[in-house]
Order: C-alpha cells, then structure tokens, then sequence
C-alpha cells in the first residue's frame, strides 16, 4: 500500500563515513543516466535501481547523498523511493523470495506453497531469516500466469511451482 | 488514431513512452511479446518517431521484468549499432532528428501502467495519476507533447505498414450494418493470454471475434482434467467477469456491452473451472487493488480496503446478507464513470465487485447465509 505513511520523519540515520554514492556510481550516473533526461529527478529511479543493485538496500544516508547529487530536496527523493515497493529502505536477506499471490496464481495452488515455504524458512511474509540469507515477501502478478504459481528469486523467475521443486531450488542456492 | 491528437510542432521535444508496465493479473503478452521478437517493437518505436516527429522514445517497463528489461537493452544497442537510432541515425537523415530510444525501469508499482501516472514515474516521482485534462498528447512528459501506447499496439504497427491498412482490416469483426456508432469494429489480430483451469495455458494469436469457447477447446486443449466451465475474465482482472452461460461469448472490443462487462482490456483471459470459489476470487481480485491503489482518491483508497475487509468477513463465514448490499453500494460509488476518482484503478473495482457478485450471488447468499443461521437439525440439537 503505496499511501500508508512511512516513518520517515522520526527515523534514525546510521551513518558511516564512506559514501554509498561512491565515483563509480557518480561516472556511471553521469554518463549513462542523466544525458537521456531532460530534467535531473527524471534520473531517480535509474539511479535509486543502481545504489540497490550495488548495496542490496537504500540506506537513507544514500537517499541524501543522491538528493545532494542531484540537487534536489532530500524530501523530494523520500517522497518517490517510499512510494515504490521494489525500493527497500530496509536491509534484506541475500535471496529475496517474491511468491506470486494474484489470482491465476491462487487458482493454481500458491496458497499451498507459500505455507509450505513459510514453514520450511521458519518466518512470515516480510521477515528475514536470521542468518540473513532469506528474505520472504508476496508479490502481485509477474506476468507469467500461463506457468503459474510462480516466484521470483532474486532477479530469476522460477515457474510452475510445486512445494517440493520450489524446495529443491532454494535448496540449490548457496 | 491517438497519433492524430498531438499539436502541430513547434520546434521543441515530442516523446514517445512505450508502456510495458504490464501488471494486470492475467496478463502476460507483453512479456512474450519482448522475450522473442524486441526487434518488432524497436520497429513500431521507430516508425511512430518518424511518422509523428518524435526524437526521444522512452519503454517503460516493469522493475520485476528483469530479464526482459536485458533482452530489450540488448534489442536496443543493436538498433544503435546499425543506425536506427543515435545519430548517426538513417531516420534521421530523412527527417533531420536525431531519434534516441531508452528503457526506463520502473519499481513495482501496478498504478505506473496508468498512462499520467507512468508519465510522473518517467519524471522521477510517486506514480500518481495526474487529473485529465490537459491530455498527453498536449501536455505529458515534462509537460511536452507525448504518445503513449501499450507494447502491442507499437509492434503491431510495422505489420501495418508493411501489408496495408485492408490487410488488417481483413482480420476480425465488421461493424453490424445497423449498429449505433457506439459500437466498435474489432480489426486485426490480437494476442489472447490464457491462463487458470485449461490444459494448455499460453499466448495465442488469432482473430478477434473468436469465440471464449474456441479459444479454450482449440487453442489450449479444452478443460483441466475434464472439469467444467464455470466462469472467464474477458482480459485482466479489471474487466468484470463472463458468467457460466457466457461460454461461448465473442471475444471483441464490443464485449462488454454484449455481455454486461467492462470491455476486453488486456485479452488475457483467467478461466476457472466448476470448483472454483467465487468469493476467493472475488476476495483476491479486490485486495490486489486496495493494495495496488496510490491512494489520491478517497473513495478508491478507502472504498477498495473496505471491500476487502467485507469480503474477507464472508470468506470467512461471518457475513451477513446485508454485507451483499453494502458491497454493491461501495462498487457504483467509485470510479472514473461515476466521476468519483481520478483514473480508472477504481472503476475495476467496481465492475469486478458488481459483475462477480450479480452473477454469481447465490455462491455469496450460501456463504452468507450457511454459516451465519445454523439450524437446530444442522446443528444437531434435534
Ligand atoms: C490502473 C491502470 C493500470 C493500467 N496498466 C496498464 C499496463 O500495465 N499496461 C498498459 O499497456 N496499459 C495500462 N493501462 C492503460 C493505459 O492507461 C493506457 O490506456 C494504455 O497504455 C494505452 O495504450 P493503447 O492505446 O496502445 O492501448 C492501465 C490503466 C489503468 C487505469
Ligand atoms: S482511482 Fe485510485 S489509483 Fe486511481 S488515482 Fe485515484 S486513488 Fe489513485
Ligand atoms: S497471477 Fe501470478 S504471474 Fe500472473
């Protein structure tokens, strides 16, 4: 739910010393990014992608950083990230599960198989083993109905689940 | 058809956003669509830039689609290395702009397929859909002039000019010599995504005007184990639903008329057979887009949460047959139709909720009324 207000004004920054927003991202942004858009915030979620890709989250030190970057109120650069679900503004596990709950895949059986995944992780949907490595989250439909249930690991699309494949592939990651 | 809207140029940048943010349950063509030919998308981007003189293309598509977001990329550099874009561009030699085309991801969120929405997500900020007018066409992304059309209209349109306007006109339904001009003529080809209870589920090409029960019987090898069918959703769960004597409805863009729905939407048709439950489905369809909603619009934002917390109550047995009533009342209240809200996000809700519910009210009535009123007998005391 995109409208439910995120604490954000109350919130903690852990800082470090090192900036998230390292030269390499800048060069990146500057030369891949920016020139395609007419305005510097068009680049947001560009390079929002670019510092979850590298950090695995957006630490809020990294949204002042980009809005530093970009010249644009911290405020302004909250105001989107919260907004979008793939963002996290918390840390996750290594392996982020993402298991389908929309409707062709309910029909097919992701009820089941999200219990069954639930319990052989040990945690609830958002939670996040202790040994960090899994992540389990619901998502809305990933476009391929016609294989369904299916989830997403990380940025690979597992399809036409069952619990017991579903329970080999995440015994196959490292 | 769209394309005729932009205003005359006035020397400044016109853009081109493709919407491959594809996220209406049920739907996956877009999907097939750039997993095996990107390059006839590319065309249609190219041709559309020519013909309306536009330099700068931007594809939006869905943060989950990864490895397509990389099979477009790679489509794209190799237009660039042969000069469709960039500029060096063999367009560009004729029309003297020098066309760029870029793929923007976007992060997961349903309501950014909403065309102003995608606009305000393409400019960095929260997906909220923007009140109409000015229109796109006038005033779109970063208040310039801007097309935008869905994935399979663009790749559909360098077929067009190849074979001709008679050669996709030869496909699909005429307009009936008497109807009234509301009624639409269904041209061309369309790719229909079937999922749910068939036995082959998958993307299949044909003439619209195809009947929803060849398209289960020929296409995807009838029924799952030979069960029977119950109901379809015409095309993304937005549509409202085809009922049990709907069968054999004909698939065209007139079919929300003919059969007291929204329309055909995306084309992907859900198919659920004879054991499926219409309140879980009903339930699932409206918590998807409670969920889904951005919020601006109080009757969508609080309307769709309190029809999912009604619907949970009779899923779970402790409804009342005046909970019936109230869903029916909550659905005609929001919408773009009635006027209520500011896209169509909410309008889903309300056909879903009303068509479900009217045509298939005794699955409701038996939930509300079975668990609510036990009878002594049933209950075992006489
Ligand atoms: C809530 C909402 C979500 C939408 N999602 C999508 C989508 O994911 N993909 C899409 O192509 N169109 C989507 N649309 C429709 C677009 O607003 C727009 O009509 C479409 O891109 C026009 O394309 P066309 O003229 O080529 O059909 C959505 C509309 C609404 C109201
Ligand atoms: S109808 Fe719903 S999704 Fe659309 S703008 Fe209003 S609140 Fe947002
Ligand atoms: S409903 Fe799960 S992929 Fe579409």
């Amino acid at each position: 739910m995109a409208w439910i207000v995120k604490n954000s004004a109350a919130a903690q920054i852990d800082r470090r010393d090192q900036p998230y927003l390292d030269q390499d991202l800048k060069t990146h942004i500057e030369t891949d990014v920016l020139p395609r858009y007419p305005t510097k915030r068009a680049a947001l979620l560009p390079i929002l992608h670019a510092v979850q890709h590298k950090h695995n989250w957006i630490p809020y030190q990294a949204l002042e950083e980009v809005a530093d970057f970009l010249d644009i109120a911290p405020a302004e650069v909250a105001d989107t990230a919260t907004f979008y679900e793939d963002f996290w503004l918390q840390p996750k596990g290594k392996y982020l599960i993402m298991i389908c709950q929309s409707i062709t895949c309910e029909l097919m059986g992701q009820v089941n198989l999200l219990e069954k995944v639930k319990a052989k992780l040990g945690i609830s949907v958002g939670q996040t083993t202790t040994d960090d490595r899994f992540t389990l989250m619901t998502a809305e439909c990933l476009g391929s109905c016609d294989t369904a249930p299916v989830a997403l690991v990380n940025e690979s699309l597992h399809e036409k689940l069952t619990p017991e494949n579903f329970d080999r592939i995440l015994d196959s990651l490292s | 058809m769209k394309w005729s809207f932009l205003p005359p140029e006035d020397g400044d940048r016109r853009y081109l956003a493709v919407n491959a943010d594809e996220a209406e349950p049920g739907t996956f063509k877009d999907r097939m669509l750039i997993d095996f030919d990107p390059h006839i998308l590319l065309e249609g981007i190219a041709i559309c830039m020519h013909a309306c003189r536009i330099d700068t293309a931007y594809i939006y598509i869905r943060g989950e689609y990864h490895a397509q977001a990389k099979t477009l990329q790679r489509a794209v550099d190799e237009a660039y290395e042969y000069n469709v874009f960039g500029k060096d561009s063999f367009l560009g030699k004729i029309n003297s702009l020098a066309p760029h085309c870029y793929i923007h991801r976007g992060a997961g969120a349903y309501v950014c397929g909403e065309e102003t929405a995608l606009l305000e997500s393409l400019e960095g900020k929260r997906g909220w859909p923007r009140i109409k007018p000015p229109f796109p066409a006038i005033a779109g992304a970063f208040a310039r002039p801007t097309i935008i059309n869905n994935v399979e209209t663009i790749a559909m349109v360098g077929p067009i000019v190849q074979h001709g306007p008679d050669w996709f006109k030869s496909m699909g339904t005429q307009r009936p010599e008497d109807a009234p001009p509301t009624v639409p003529a269904s041209f061309g080809p369309k790719l229909f995504g079937v999922s749910g209870h068939v036995n082959r589920p998958g993307v299949y090409e044909d003439e619209l005007g195809i009947k929803l029960s060849t398209l289960i019987e020929t296409h995807c090898g009838g029924m799952r184990n030979g069960k029977k069918f119950k109901a379809a959703i015409p095309g993304g769960i937005a549509m409202g639903i085809l009922g049990t004597d709907q069968y054999d409805a004909v698939l065209d863009f007139d079919v929300g008329k003919k059969y007291n729905c929204l329309g055909l939407g995306t084309a992907g048709v859900i198919v659920m057979d004879q054991d499926t439950d219409m309140v879980a489905v009903t339930r699932n369809i409206i918590r998807f887009l409670a969920h889904e909603s951005c919020g601006q619009c109080t009757p969508c934002r609080e309307g769709t949460t309190w029809m999912y917390k009604t619907l949970s109550r009779i899923e779970a047995g402790d409804g009342t047959s005046k909970d019936l009533d109230l869903l029916l009342e909550l659905a005609g209240s929001m919408g773009a139709m009635p006027g209520t809200t500011i896209c169509g996000l909410a309008d889903g809700a309300n056909w879903a909720v009303r068509t479900i519910l009217n045509k298939f009210r005794p699955d409701f009535e038996a939930r509300v009324r079975k668990h609510r009123y036990v009878s002594l007998s049933t209950a075992g005391v006489r």
